[in-house]
C-alpha cells in the first residue's frame, strides 16, 4: 500500500464519521420533535435522511479528488462512474418523485 | 406514525442489529422481515427503511476501521462500479415488481445463504506465503489471531465484477447489504482471505445501498420517521452486539445464523406464496 492510500483511508474514516454522527443527532432531533412539534420535526428527519444518503457520496467525491491528484486514471476513472451512477439514481429518484 | 410505532420500530432496529452484529452480517436480512411480517409496513417500505440502515452501519464500521489494512479501498472502489450500477438498476426494478415477488425472492435468497452457512462451519483460511506481491488490486493485513502478515492477490476480477452487480441488484430489491453473496464469492474464488472480504464487503455497502435507497427516497418509500427510528435502533444494537459476540464460538454462531436464516427465509417465501 502506497502512503497517499493511507493517508486517504484516513480521511474517509473522518468524512464517513462526520457524516454519520450528522445525521444520526438530525434523526435523533426529528424523533424527539416529533410528538411536540411536527412541522420542524419533520425538517430534520428529512434532513437527516439527506445527510445519510450524500454520507456515501461524499465519500466516493473525497477518494475521486485524490486519485485525481496522485494522477491514477484509473482509479479517477473507476470512482468517477460509481459517482455518475449514484447521479443517475438521483436522477431517477427525481424523475419517481415528479410522479407522485 | 405514533411515538409508540416509533420506539416499536426502535426495538426491532435494536435487535436486527445485534443479531446480525453477533452473526457478523447486516441486520437488513432481519430487520426486513420484521417490518413486512411482523409490522406490516409494505416490503418497498422496508427495503428502504433497511437501505438506509445498511448505509448508516457500513458508514460507522468503515470509520472505525479506517487505516488497519483490513479493508481493500481500492478493489473496493472497483468493484463498486458493479454493485452501485446493480443498486440503482434494482431500486427501479423494486418499483415494478409485486410484493409477492419480493417476499419469494427474498425467501429463496436467505434460504440459499443458510445453506451456503452450513456447507461451510469447519471451513478455515488459508494463510499465504507472505512474500506474494499482491499487485495492484491485493492488499496486505495483519492477522489479529495467528499475528502473521497475509498477503494475497486478487484473482478472476470478472467474476468478483459480476457477483458484485447481482449483489447490488439483490441489495437494493431486498434492503439487505448483499455482503451475503459478494462475501462467499470473494473468499472462495478470488483470493481474499475472509476477513478482508468481511470488511471490504462492509466498506462497499454503504454506497451499494444509497444507489437504491435515493430511489425508493424519490418514491416516498423511505419513511423519515421510521427510518431515523430503524437507524438509531441499529446503531444501537450492532454497538451492544460486537461487544457480546467476542465471547462467542463462532462454529455455535454460524450453526445459529444458518438457523435463523432459515426460519425468517421460510416465512417469507410461505407468505410470498400464499
Amino acid at each position: 500500500m502506497k502512503p497517499s492510500d493511507f493517508n486517504l483511508e484516513l480521511v474517509i474514516g473522518r468524512v464517513l464519521r462526520t457524516g454519520v454522527l450528522a445525521s444520526s443527532a438530525c434523526l435523533l432531533l426529528g424523533l424527539l420533535l416529533t410528538p411536540v412539534w411536527p412541522e420542524p420535526a419533520r425538517w430534520w428527519l428529512n434532513a437527516g435522511i439527506l445527510l445519510l444518503l450524500l454520507t456515501p457520496a461524499a465519500r466516493v467525491v473525497v477518494s475521486f479528488a485524490e486519485y485525481v491528484m496522485i494522477r491514477d486514471w484509473f482509479f479517477t476513472a473507476a470512482t468517477g462512474i460509481v459517482l455518475l451512477e449514484l447521479l443517475a439514481g438521483a436522477v431517477a429518484a427525481l424523475l419517481f418523485h415528479r410522479r407522485i | 406514525m405514533t411515538s409508540g410505532l416509533a420506539l416499536i420500530i426502535f426495538t426491532a432496529g435494536a435487535a436486527a442489529g445485534g443479531l446480525g452484529a453477533i452473526l457478523g452480517l447486516g441486520g437488513g436480512v432481519f430487520l426486513v422481515p420484521l417490518l413486512n411480517l411482523g409490522l406490516g409496513f409494505p416490503i418497498s417500505v422496508a427495503a428502504a427503511v433497511s437501505l438506509a440502515t445498511v448505509i448508516a452501519t457500513s458508514s460507522a464500521v468503515t470509520a472505525g476501521k479506517a487505516g488497519k489494512h483490513l479493508m481493500n479501498f481500492r478493489f473496493g472502489m472497483l468493484l463498486e462500479v458493479a454493485t452501485a450500477a446493480g443498486s440503482v438498476l434494482g431500486g427501479i426494478t423494486a418499483q415494478m415488481l409485486a410484493q409477492r415477488t419480493l417476499q419469494i425472492l427474498f425467501g429463496v435468497v436467505t434460504g440459499a445463504v443458510a445453506l451456503a452457512t452450513v456447507s461451510r462451519v469447519n471451513k478455515r483460511n488459508v494463510i499465504q506465503d507472505a512474500t506474494v506481491d499482491p499487485g495492484v488490486l491485493g492488499g496486505r493485513f495483519m492477522d489479529d489471531e495467528t499475528g502473521q502478515m497475509v498477503v494475497y492477490r486478487i484473482k478472476r476480477l470478472p467474476l468478483a465484477l459480476g457477483a458484485s452487480f447481482v449483489a447490488g441488484n439483490v441489495s437494493s430489491l431486498l434492503g439487505i447489504g448483499g455482503g451475503v453473496i459478494k462475501v462467499p464469492v470473494l473468499n472462495a474464488w478470488c483470493g481474499m482471505p475472509l476477513r478482508a472480504a468481511a470488511a471490504t464487503s462492509a466498506f462497499m455497502i454503504g454506497v451499494t445501498a444509497t444507489g437504491g435507497a435515493v430511489v425508493y427516497y424519490g418514491n416516498g418509500q423511505l419513511h423519515p420517521t421510521a427510518a431515523a427510528a430503524a437507524i438509531l435502533g441499529v446503531q444501537l444494537g450492532s454497538w451492544a452486539g460486537l461487544r457480546v459476540s467476542s465471547r462467542l464460538r463462532v462454529k455455535h454462531l454460524k450453526l445459529l445464523l444458518a438457523l435463523v436464516l432459515a426460519v425468517v427465509g421460510i416465512l417469507m417465501f410461505v407468505r410470498g406464496i400464499r
